[in-house]
């Protein structure tokens, strides 16, 4: 898995990570400004409630799809062992995204939960880029 | 003024999103420096002139000193 891990990203698997990192929390901001057009809280012209919801699913599913690649590369070329509290807001994010899931699948898009977990899981994303990404460009 | 049609609204929410992704990447990207081959390659023999240049002078220097220093 290492070789593969690498090989794909010719041996610069930080500086790709990094790079998804900051894509998936650039659109986690986005998909908190498209669930409150979504929820009715922010009403532009320009963007009603239906099609927001539609895009923020086909964003969150993007989100979802890089974040689990990019776990993937991280647990298996880094390990657990040297992570501390990245290695903790990694794990806490992976519940959250498959909390999300379950909440759609068993109570539909009207849960109740889902903003509460939605604002959870952009948290821990906030927090697990700021513990790796953002250490690494100085930002954290 | 009519809103724009469903449609619409979801191509621009996706280019709005396909645009954050892409700046994102341009920032980060730009964060690291150049990335390429040849202009690693280019900056690293860059790098080597200077150091060998400044090799030079310091032992001209040096030798200018001994000289002084014969006579």
């Amino acid at each position: 898995m290492d070789d593969l891990i690498e090989s794909l990203t010719r041996g610069n698997v930080t500086e790709v990570k990094v790079v998804l990192a900051t894509v998936i929390l650039a659109l986690a901001i986005y998909q908190l400004a498209l669930a409150a057009i979504s929820y009715g809280k922010v009403r532009p012209r320009f963007l009603q409630s239906g099609p927001a919801t539609w895009v923020h699913r086909a964003s969150g599913d993007t989100v979802l799809v890089l974040a689990v690649l990019v776990a993937i590369a991280c647990v298996s070329f880094y390990g657990f062992e040297d992570g501390g509290a990245h290695a903790v807001f990694g794990c806490l994010v992976l519940a959250a995204l498959a909390a999300k899931v379950l909440a759609v699948r068993i109570g539909g898009s009207s849960s109740p939960l889902l903003p509460w977990i939605g604002i959870a899981l952009f948290a821990l994303f906030a927090a697990t880029w700021l513990t790796s990404a953002g250490d690494f460009l100085g930002v954290g | 003024m009519r809103p724009p049609s469903q449609g619409a609204q979801i191509l621009g929410s996706i280019l709005v999103a396909l645009a954050i992704a892409a700046i994102a990447i341009a920032v980060v990207t730009a964060h690291f420096g150049p990335t390429s081959h040849a202009e690693l390659e280019a900056r690293e023999e860059r790098v080597d002139r200077r150091l060998d240049a400044r090799e030079e002078r310091a032992e001209r220097r040096e030798e200018r000193r001994e000289d002084a220093a014969e006579r």
